[in-house]
């Protein structure tokens, strides 16, 4: 569609402005991210001076692992912050707004609101990657273009596990599902083992979230690429169109409180 | 605080304790919620301790029942309080608490550690039993069973200090931040995440001066096989001392209130 | 504005049994059904100005979203300017405009005019169009002055003009307005009315309007349609209603002291105490001025006050009327 692009782009400038606007804690949410995120930083590099390495992984590998998890939850949090609010907006019927505009509703709804609070993290990300994992061009390459795989894989995660609540009517899941894919994404997955690790390259797929992308920038791997590229491709289309059957079956609030 | 006032106490301790229990739904949430964070963690430890026979004296069976009490230590108690708790005084909720006869904390407090109790009881089942599953008993029994009440006084310190922080709130405005500071002190330096003996040196010494070591790393050093009584010693001071911080403050507050207005 | 958009040459709109059932799970396990809209058969030439009442829990807000796509009806047809709501939603979207009394199409810390912005962009609309367009609504709503202003410090009345002029950007042939007036006061909601009569008769936009309150059948609409417990109870002109229905007002009277009883034709006395008391007049038979004549002259007035049946009164009317 011709017009999608500079609707687009009008929706991110008024959700941007938006948010600049409130400005109320703005700078100490974001200190508090960044203090959280470095309370994790210190937690590995004790970590490792204790215990050299687990399972052929190291304090530069984990900090690697964090620096993509960061950045990708960062961008998805905050540039597409309402995956994450999914069921609360399909239980108070607030999916009413975008149903009434001659515009796709997913697209819409996810750029409709920014949390810049969260580009904090994307900072902190990327500073990580700069400080700790010795970019050279080629890998900060590999290294922005996983993320990016990573954040569109988390994104149709977030909307999949989301739009259950059009099924279910329950819409606590959604804080459930991020919770559990952002707590496994930040453990390296081969600390796992036989049925949870094949979890976290499947049903939650927190490895390809994180460990997957950091592990080729260390040692790129054409197949693996096309792997993450893949399964990224495929929670995205999951997460679309379990969103749009459910809209069928969207009650609008109504179910609650009829009129 | 005499016999009645304990006992009058006991009462908003029971209610709270309840209505947490007849909330099923949040309640499913938080066990799943304690049991992944746990069963991840503990898979870390037992990864490493696997590699290297044990990591600072503690093999994968202790580092297990560790993190299991360390994190029922800390999931037991609303991650949101300071918070709250905050935003109550901000909206002037706790003016209307002043007028019982009751001082306003010791009554939230009476409050919180009866929910926090009954988190913490259904919070083990499910935990001690993954445990077990995954990795064996208990390594010393005696230990595990003092290991109970060291979790309650844990509880019971944690919630002082965080009423003490959230009665900054009389002064302050916002006291999201402060909760943020307070929850990674309460993971690095409380031994949440590691245990204080994997701290190097200096670090190690200071973070069992501080209270932080009463609320988590003392009852998981017990669970994990190590017969320390001395441990419920300390935290039961640091109790006594926490509760007379968070009614100093909160009586300040309190007196504030009224000379300058909600 | 030019002739509105006609397509095919038919109603407006026209649903054909339209019905929507809703599962809701029991506290105990079970489910229930209920449908909040049963059977709904309606049709609307261009032009019309309808309004849709009935009391809350009717199944007004569910009919609307109906008929704009946003849910999908359990039984029936119906089509809008010819389109399937449910099935081409993005394209009737183009041709009409929706105002949900108590949700918001403008974003709150921005002023209208960035809204409006964004929507024009949403509608395909150039900037020379855009800026023509929001002149326009500015003078026809009375507006221009708030669109600068961030729609968190607008009063409600003033927010619903600027949601009035987000929904009419497009210059749509058709407006949807559930609630509109909810929580307005009573200028705001008189100029709101106004101002929709306005839109209809200058612009021939047709508006169908929700509504729980009576008066908007006595200042806006053309023609009315009750619906209780999802069903369609009545569907006539106003100037039929008002003959039929509406020839009854309230009247309450505040008395000084205890008053002689009061006989007069077309009055019933429905309440009459010490200091108080509720007549029932038949404006048909007997004038209100005469009836406020007769009792000022009997009793000691402290206050008085005219008003409306309430719709549930309507209804039971509408009701009494089919079993008769």
């Amino acid at each position: 569609m011709s017009r999608a692009g500079p609707a687009t782009r009008a929706v991110l400038r008024g959700a941007f402005t938006d948010a600049a606007a409130r400005r109320s804690a703005f700078w100490t949410q974001i200190g508090a991210m960044i203090a959280n995120d470095l309370a994790w930083v210190a937690f590995w590099v004790i970590f490792f001076q204790e215990v050299s390495s687990v399972r052929g992984w190291d304090v530069d590998r984990v900090l690697l692992l964090l620096a993509v998890l960061c950045t990708s939850a960062g961008l998805v949090l905050g540039l597409l912050s309402n995956s994450r609010r999914i069921p609360t907006l399909v239980a108070d019927g607030s999916l009413d707004e975008v149903l009434t505009l001659p515009v796709a509703p997913l697209p819409h709804l996810l750029v409709r609101r920014l949390d810049t609070v969260n580009l904090g993290d994307v900072a902190f990300g990327l500073v990580l990657f700069a400080v700790t994992a010795q970019p050279s061009p080629q890998r900060t390459l590999v290294y922005v273009a996983g993320t990016l795989a990573s954040a569109v894989l988390l994104t149709g995660f977030l909307v999949l596990t989301g739009s259950l609540v059009f099924f279910t009517g329950r819409s606590e899941s959604g804080d459930l599902g991020l919770n559990a894919v952002l707590l496994l994404a930040s453990y390296p997955a081969d600390v796992f083992a036989g049925a949870t690790k094949v979890l976290l390259y499947t049903a939650i797929p927190a490895a390809f979230v994180s460990g997957v992308p950091s592990e080729l920038v260390d040692d790129f791997d054409v197949g693996d690429a096309a792997l993450l590229l893949g399964v990224a491709g495929l929670f995205a289309a999951l997460g679309w169109a379990t969103f749009t059957a459910g809209l069928r079956r969207y009650s609008s609030g109504s179910a609650w409180g009829r009129g | 605080m005499t016999a009645p006032m304990l006992r009058r106490l006991g009462v908003p301790a029971d209610v709270s304790g309840r209505r947490l229990l007849a909330s099923r739904d949040g309640l499913v949430v938080s066990v799943l919620f304690y049991l992944i964070v746990s069963g991840v963690l503990s898979a870390l430890w037992r990864a490493a301790a696997g590699e290297h026979g044990e990591v600072a004296g503690y093999t994968a069976l202790a580092l297990t029942w560790y993190v299991f009490t360390a994190e029922a230590a800390t999931c037991a108690i609303n991650v949101r309080l300071i918070e709250e708790v905050g935003d109550e005084i901000g909206s002037g909720a706790v003016a209307v608490e002043m007028l019982r006869p009751l001082p306003v904390v010791a009554v939230r407090l009476a409050a919180e550690v009866g929910r926090c109790t009954a988190r913490l009881a259904v919070l083990l089942g499910p935990g001690a039993t993954y445990a077990w599953l995954v990795a064996g008993p208990p390594p010393h029994a005696a230990a595990a069973v003092l290991a109970l009440p060291s979790l309650v006084l844990a509880v019971t310190a944690n919630l002082c200090l965080q009423h003490a922080l959230a009665g900054s709130a009389f002064w302050l405005r916002d006291t999201r931040a402060m909760w943020f500071l307070y929850q990674k002190l309460v993971f690095l330096l409380g031994g949440m995440l590691l245990p204080l003996e994997v701290l190097p040196g200096v670090l190690r010494d200071v973070a069992m001066a501080l209270p932080f070591m009463a609320m988590s790393y003392a009852p998981a050093r017990l669970a994990s096989g190590h017969l320390e009584p001395w441990l419920l010693l300390v935290q039961a001071g640091w109790v006594v001392v926490l509760a007379a911080l968070a009614g100093a403050v909160f009586a300040a507050g309190q007196r504030r209130l009224q000379v300058v207005g909600g | 504005m030019g002739t509105p958009d006609r397509l095919g040459g038919g109603p407006a709109i026209e649903a054909v049994g339209v019905t929507k059932r809703f599962r809701a799970a029991g506290s105990t396990g079970s489910t229930s059904a209920v449908d909040a809209v049963h059977d709904l058969t309606l049709s609307v030439q261009h032009g019309e100005r309808l309004a849709f009442i009935g009391p809350n829990g009717a199944g007004k807000s569910t009919s609307i979203k109906m008929l704009t796509g946003i849910l999908h009806p359990t039984a029936g047809t119906a089509r809008v300017l010819g389109l399937v709501p449910w099935q081409q939603r993005r394209t009737l979207s183009e041709r009409t405009g929706t105002l949900f009394g108590q949700r918001s199409q403008l974003w709150f810390e921005l002023s209208p005019r960035q809204s409006l912005r964004m929507l024009a962009a949403i509608y395909g609309m150039d900037r020379p169009q855009e800026t023509r367009r929001v002149a326009e609504l500015g003078e026809l709503l009375d507006a221009a002055d708030l669109f600068d202003v961030p729609v968190r410090s607008l009063s409600l009345g003033q927010r619903m003009r600027c949601e009035l002029a987000a929904c009419l950007l497009h210059e749509p042939a058709i407006l949807f307005l559930d609630e509109p007036t909810i929580g307005l006061d009573l200028l705001a909601k008189r100029r709101f009315r106004e101002l929709l009569v306005t839109l209809n008769e200058e612009g021939g936009t047709t508006v169908f309007l929700t509504s729980h309150d009576v008066a908007d059948i006595e200042h806006v609409a053309q023609r009315v349609v009750v619906i209780s417990a999802g069903r369609l109870i009545y569907d006539d002109s106003v100037p039929a209603m008002r003959r039929t229905m509406l020839s009854t007002k309230l009247v309450d009277v505040g008395l000084e002291h205890a008053g002689a009883s009061l006989e007069l034709d077309g009055v019933s006395v429905l309440e009459q105490g010490d200091s108080s008391a509720r007549l029932s007049v038949d404006t048909t038979r007997i004038s209100i001025r005469e009836v406020l004549g007769v009792v000022l002259d009997v009793w000691s007035v402290s206050d008085i006050s005219v008003v409306d049946p309430p719709l549930e009164q309507v209804i039971a009317e509408i009701y009494a009327e089919r079993r008769s």
